[in-house]
């Protein structure tokens, strides 16, 4: 019961803070593009536009819902519910803090691993559905995209639960403040699986360079072509929300979690997840798309085996040098 | 630039002008220029007619135009040049579909600006140019 | 409108294929254009381009207006290079009337073509990237680089004519407008500034493994087919023919310069991306050569006239083309005799056509990704296409 009521009020809070800083990163993102682009981004809407995304979420909410006539609607209902749910549950392993945790499961990256791979339902769900080949073509990519990707995914995460010889993500963290930083050191298997698992996260969350399932050039929208109002809301927060969380996760993973030179705490994890989460869109507003088969080439011939060369390797490190584990 | 040749290209017979086609590519007339077709309507000194214009140019340095024209009768049609040129493709169905002069032979010959529904030959002189059309839906 | 049913699905297994429409609403189009794509899969099996859609009867408009009145209409074929297109325009009206140009009019023509040149290089870039990489993504960076610099070329052109767009500059016999005081340094400036560009946007284009991942190999068009189905300009270019109406059949002052004319062999997506940054940099040193000599005289050699009526023309029937940033552009006219003041046929023979038709050949095999990437690079101008 306590268990219960501690993970209801943490997730509470943590959903809360998410969408909170979803909508801040919607912001910073705009402002940060702009400046790329020698532009100034929103200055409009509040002081130095830092309402423009309260404005969009205004915009979006009284959009008309309009439903194709032919598309299958429990499935259409369903998917951009169950996308924006699927993305905020995998937040609930991650250590925000030594005590702020959801819920600390004993399996916390395998819970990560399961619902993060669960998240190409809704996306095919939502190709289906819509009755629409623009999105059917793109929920067929997505699927491919995510399937392969899972396999990069889970050998880098591999990485730190053999070093560390802990499944949960709390552990991980903890085990990096009392030794190092996973990416730190040892630098081999580290710092490689730290760039496979930042890849495999953005191919699962559908980010450029591998965001074909909503290549908006080719397919107009993918898979959310048919959606509007706040289906689409939901479907695009997933997106981001599932970015943040991955890059919580890598932090926490790699990074150490909360751990800092000083005081070492919430304030630690949060800086190293905008960081990398800073660094996702960064990667999205300076690259061109990849080609479906181009990508899945790159999954299956490059990253996949050096995961496993990777995966090898933290085996052998854990085995023969003496003081690890 | 200072001489301005003014005289229109010389009038080919509709029977001849395919093989002239097939000669001028192979003395090095290899890419596809234009396919124009003309509405003349009848005159004091002459009677309907339709002209199509041609020309080839060769590449390279010195790089020249061969033109021609052929003249029809109303209805008369012209065999196609899409055979030795691929390019008269889309151009010989524009001009059909835009004057209405047939091309013999011609793979697919159907519209290609106008809606396939369109009954007219807009470019032609008896199409006034401020007549009312039905609006398109 | 009826949909033409030529794609009929035949026999049994034609039941797996997948017919989508795309177009003539969707981001990638160049404007607006329908191509109705068979997939198997994501592999097109046929693909039938559909044009038209924006088909505004130019020709038969032009039938009506006085020949000084069509300069306006024609900037809207190719609403990208409008320069390009009144040129073409005006210099087969002035080979009907036998008008003479004088020389300082000709050479204010080639700057201003040169200069179009490197404003529509650098909007296909932007474009190109933006196919490739979405408008919600590292496209849309160099997109709006691209336009950066663009706005001082349009600036520029803005100084001469007083339009950033649809300029209206050139009349029979020569221009309307004469180059500002101090325009040459303005000219200079603007190109130092560019040319210091290009090398940025080849670091985020022709030299990044991701550009060249999608456009190496993709959409290789053979120069034999190019030139048969007419196709001019990069396109042509990049198939490995050596062909430039600017060094082959000089017109305005291009016999006086030299123009280099960059060549590719391989044909595909990438030697045509190639063949245009190497035009840009070509056309910033034309333009550089030139400013400075600049010959004075007047700029028009018409006589004025005060009723668009007063110009005609009796017979004749003249073929005139220039080499604008999509390949051959000409002005076939046919002279009117009821009314004289009129042509009697005007067609204008546009480039971008002529690359579309290349679609049905080189689409079947690729996948929908590709598709985009060879439309794009082929640079097609829906305006130009459909007059």
């Amino acid at each position: 019961m306590n268990a219960l009521l501690h993970g209801a009020v943490y997730g509470a809070v943590i959903v809360t803070v998410l969408l909170t800083i979803t909508a801040l990163g919607l912001w910073f993102e705009r402002k940060f593009a702009g400046r790329m682009q020698s532009r100034l981004g929103p200055t409009m809407v509040g002081p130095i536009g830092l309402l423009q995304p309260v404005a969009d979420v205004l915009k979006l909410l009284q959009k008309e819902d309009i439903v194709p006539r032919d598309a299958d609607r429990p499935l259409f209902d369903l998917a951009p519910l169950l996308s924006a749910m699927l993305a905020l549950a995998v937040a609930a392993v991650v250590p925000f803090s030594p005590k702020a945790i959801a819920s600390d499961l004993d399996v916390g990256v395998l819970w990560v691993l399961a619902i993060g791979g669960l998240t190409v339902i809704p996306t095919f769900m939502a190709g289906w559905a819509s009755n629409n080949k623009f999105a059917l073509l793109g929920g067929m990519r997505a699927i491919a995209q995510s399937v392969s990707y899972g396999v990069p995914l889970v050998l880098a995460a591999l990485v730190p639960v053999i070093l560390t010889g802990s499944l949960s993500v709390s552990g991980i963290a903890l085990w990096q403040t009392h030794h190092h930083w996973i990416v730190v050191w040892p630098v081999v298997p580290g710092l490689p699986a730290f760039v496979l698992f930042f890849l495999a996260m953005l191919a699962e969350s559908n980010r450029i360079p591998f965001d074909i399932p909503e290549a908006e050039s080719e397919l107009v929208a993918g898979v959310t072509t048919e959606y509007t109002g706040m289906k689409f809301t939901l479907f695009y927060m997933a997106e981001y929300v599932h970015t943040l969380v991955g890059s919580a996760v890598a932090a926490a993973l790699f990074f150490g979690g909360w751990d800092g030179p000083f005081h070492p705490g919430l304030v630690w994890m949060v800086a190293k997840t905008l960081l990398l989460f800073v660094s996702v869109y960064w990667v999205r507003w300076s690259l061109l798309r990849l080609r479906s088969d181009q990508l899945l080439a790159l999954c299956w011939k490059w990253l996949t085996p050096i995961g496993i060369a990777l995966v090898l390797f933290a085996a052998a490190w854990v085995e023969f040098v003496p003081g690890e584990l | 630039m200072t001489e301005f040749p003014k005289d229109a290209a010389p009038i080919v017979p509709v029977d001849r002008h395919v093989s002239l086609a097939r000669r001028l590519k192979a003395m090095g007339y290899r890419q596809f220029v234009y396919v124009v077709a003309s509405h003349h309507p009848a005159k004091k000194t002459a009677t309907e007619r339709f002209e199509v214009a041609y020309a080839l140019r060769t590449v390279g340095k010195g790089s020249e135009l061969a033109s021609w024209r052929v003249a029809l009768e109303p209805g008369q049609a012209v065999p196609t040049l899409s055979r030795i040129f691929a390019g008269a493709d889309w151009q010989e169905r524009e001009q059909w579909d835009l004057v209405g002069v047939r091309f013999d032979g011609h793979p697919d010959l159907r519209r290609i600006m106008l809606p396939a529904d369109w009954t007219s030959h807009p470019l032609r002189k008896d199409f006034p140019a401020d007549a009312a059309c039905p609006p398109w839906r | 409108m009826m949909i033409q049913p030529e794609l009929e699905l035949e026999d049994e297994h034609d039941a797996d294929l997948m017919l989508l429409h795309f177009g003539p609403q969707h981001p990638s189009t160049h404007g607006v254009f329908r191509m109705d794509l068979l997939l198997d899969g994501e592999i097109i099996v046929k693909a039938t381009p559909y044009l038209g859609y924006l088909h505004r009867a130019v020709e038969k408009l032009c039938e009506r207006l006085a020949y000084v009145q069509i300069t306006p209409i024609v900037d809207k074929n190719d609403y990208v290079a409008p320069m390009t297109n009144e040129q073409a325009l005006v210099m087969g009206f002035e080979k009907l009337l036998a008008v003479e140009v004088p020389r300082r009019a000709r050479w204010m023509r080639m700057i201003f073509a040169e200069l179009q040149r490197l404003a529509s290089h650098l909007l296909w870039l932007g474009t190109f990237t933006l196919d490739l990489g979405g408008a919600l993504g590292g496209g849309s960076t160099l997109f709006l680089h691209c336009f950066r610099e663009r706005e001082l070329i349009l600036d520029l052109f803005e100084e001469v004519t007083g339009a950033r767009f649809h300029y209206n500059t050139h009349t029979i016999g020569g221009n309307r407008h004469d180059l500002p005081a101090g325009f040459a340094a303005k000219v200079k400036a603007a190109l130092d500034t560019i040319e210091t560009r290009i090398p940025e946007y080849e670091a985020l284009s022709v030299d990044n493994s991701i550009f060249v991942a999608r456009t190496k190999g993709v959409g290789v068009l053979t120069g034999d087919l190019a030139l048969e189905l007419g196709i001019t300009g990069p396109v042509l270019r990049a198939s490995g023919v050596d062909h430039d109406l600017r060094r082959d059949a000089p017109y305005h002052a291009y016999d006086e310069i030299e123009v280099r004319v960059p060549v590719e062999h391989e044909g595909d997506c990438l030697a045509r991306a190639k063949v245009r940054f190497a035009e840009m940099r070509e056309s910033i040193r034309i333009v550089r050569d030139a400013i400075d000599g600049v010959p004075e005289g007047p700029i028009n050699g018409f006589k004025p006239v005060r009723q668009p009526t007063q110009v005609k023309a009796t017979s004749g029937q003249v073929y005139v083309a220039i080499e604008t940033p999509r390949g051959e552009l000409g002005t076939f006219v046919i002279a009117g005799s009821d009314p004289a003041t009129s042509p009697h046929r005007l067609k204008i023979r546009p480039p971008s056509l002529h690359a579309l038709s290349a679609l049905p050949y080189i689409l079947p095999g690729v996948t929908v990704s590709d598709a985009v990437a060879i439309l794009g690079s082929l640079d097609p101008i829906m305006g130009e296409v459909d007059r």
